[in-house]
């Protein structure tokens, strides 16, 4: 099996050509993604979402921003210690997604799932511009990424979301809350001017990134029957359907 | 007080990119460094850091695992210490936020191409933030043991797209001299292997599964991080130095062209007791 190579033989390389660093659409699979601030109740509506697609026995994996174990350690302890800067902030993410797209997401495609994401790039793109990164070097951060089918953007006022966060979780994180921003010594207040930005930032790329619009303001029930129809009119969900279905 | 920053961020910035092309987006070549940017960086500026402050210099020592790296870095170090200079080295893996993590990650060898070289860029940023910048900005010479262009090329080998991987350190200092030393990897095998009577996994590319053989693993591997380094030799001005050559050959032609950048009239140096076994 192994041969030895002749001396001369130039080195042969089975991986990937350059130029697409992830084959991006070569895959079967489909990916729908929930975007918007915190306190948009995109999570909530994944949930729902998904819970409607496990009963109906979809083939269907979920995975969530910074979920990774890989680079936890290193997250948390740049956090702790306040070592990250806008820069390596925006790469320690980029890191986490890279393990999640390359052993998760990826392969997940390339197997025919439905892949349902809890924020994607774009959460990076809205938050590390509000920080100051540079638009342009970070698409270019995160060219390895598959295009979603689908991006619901759960669009709520600034009040209505920063209020919900607020009322829910008084304790607020430094990095969350953008202090390091240098913005405000008030840590409501910094969360709520980090928001208003990574808003502006959202709302930059409703057309340029084909999101789907959503009022996160309606009742949660509303707005899941919304999200339901739209997902059966774009995704050809019987393709995901139980195996056993099909041989009926 | 953020502000400024914003601005900066704002002006130096395109417009946000077209709508994202479906399918295998053709690369646009995303500020390949040697293109745009400035005297300070090779592409986009680093955000909130005002690079008008440096008045240190920024020296890289690039070369293969057995090109003598470190042996001229630690006699560098020495002669500009003799001469007054201030002195901080750098090095991959050495940062305080992941510099451990990755240690980690390649011992389990648990981690997958894109996500590695995006670690490495972590490390090199918060090394670049929190020692080179400090560093420079107080008038130190930085030696830098390995530097964007390691990097760069182990990523290309491994079928990351070029312009994602100089896109990716846009905002990397410019160098003020880059030296590299060209051993062939022959070379470089034997001396590692003197040095360690071992190769390690990665240094032989292993994770490429290029051959079963070590010997041939190695040799192959870093023959195409040579070939990447030929590439960039002159698109990011290499001062290409024979490796091969003695110790003090080599030293001697690295302190002329450094005592050029500092303004050191005299090049004479030989090491002092504790370093004199690497004079050979």
């Amino acid at each position: 099996m192994v041969q030895k190579p002749a001396r001369s033989e130039p080195a042969k390389s089975t991986l990937p050509q350059p130029g697409r660093p992830v084959p991006s659409r070569a895959y079967p699979g489909a990916l729908i993604v929930v975007e918007g601030t915190d306190g948009s109740g995109k999570s909530t509506q994944l949930y729902l979402l998904k819970r409607w697609l496990e009963i109906g026995g979809y083939r269907l994996h979920f995975t969530e921003w910074n979920s990774s174990p890989l680079v936890k350690s290193a997250t948390r302890r740049g956090k702790q210690r306040r070592l990250l800067t806008p820069t390596t902030f925006s790469l320690l993410h980029a890191a986490d997604f890279a393990d999640r797209c390359e052993r998760q997401i990826m392969p997940l495609l390339q197997g025919d799932y439905l892949v349902l994401a809890d924020r994607y790039i774009y959460t990076a793109f809205a938050r590390d511009t509000a920080r100051g990164c540079s638009p342009r070097w970070l698409r270019n951060l995160y060219r390895f990424a598959p295009i979603p089918d689908i991006t619901f953007y759960f669009r709520a006022p600034l009040d209505v979301a920063v209020n919900r966060i607020l009322s829910g979780r008084p304790k607020l994180k430094y990095y969350e809350a953008g202090m390091d921003l240098g913005m405000s010594y008030d840590r409501a207040e910094s969360f709520r001017l980090f928001q208003a930005r990574i808003l502006e930032e959202y709302d930059k790329m409703v057309e340029t990134d084909n999101f789907v619009v959503l009022d996160g303001t309606m009742p949660v029930n509303k707005l899941q029957k919304q999200m339901r129809d739209i997902v059966a009119s774009k995704i050809d969900l019987k393709r995901f359907a139980p195996r056993a279905e099909a041989a009926e | 007080m953020p502000e400024p920053e914003k601005e900066k961020a704002a002006t130096s910035a395109p417009p946000v990119e077209a709508p994202t092309p479906p399918a295998p987006a053709p690369p646009k070549a995303v500020s390949a460094p040697e293109e745009a940017g400035s005297q300070y960086f090779f592409g986009e500026p680093l955000v909130g850091f005002d690079p008008s402050e440096i008045t240190g210099s920024l020296i890289v020592i690039e070369g293969m695992d057995g090109s003598g790296r470190s042996t001229q870095i630690a006699l560098l170090q020495e002669w500009l210490e003799s001469e007054g200079f201030a002195v901080q080295t750098s090095g991959l893996r050495r940062s305080n936020l992941v510099g451990r993590d990755i240690d980690e990650l390649l011992a389990k060898n648990a981690v997958t191409r894109l996500t590695l070289a995006l670690m490495y860029a972590t490390d090199f940023f918060d090394q670049i933030e929190h020692r080179i910048l400090p560093a420079l900005r107080s008038g130190t010479v930085v030696l830098a043991d390995r530097y964007i262009f390691t990097l760069i090329a182990r990523g290309v080998v491994r079928g990351i797209n070029r312009d994602y991987m100089s896109g990716l350190y846009a905002m990397a200092l410019r160098p003020h001299l880059t030296f590299w030393l060209n051993v062939r990897p022959e070379t470089a095998f034997a001396r590692e292997f003197r040095k360690a009577q071992a190769i390690s996994y990665w240094e032989a590319g292993r994770d490429m599964s290029l051959s079963h053989d070590l010997y041939w693993s190695f040799i192959r591997y870093q023959t195409m991080i040579k070939r990447e380094f030929e590439v960039m030799a002159k698109r990011f001005n290499f001062i290409e130095l024979d490796g091969e050559a003695s110790v003090p050959a080599v030293n001697k032609l690295l302190r002329q062209r450094i005592a050029e950048q500092l303004g050191i009239r005299a090049t004479k140096y030989s090491p002092s007791a504790a370093l004199s076994h690497l004079w050979r």
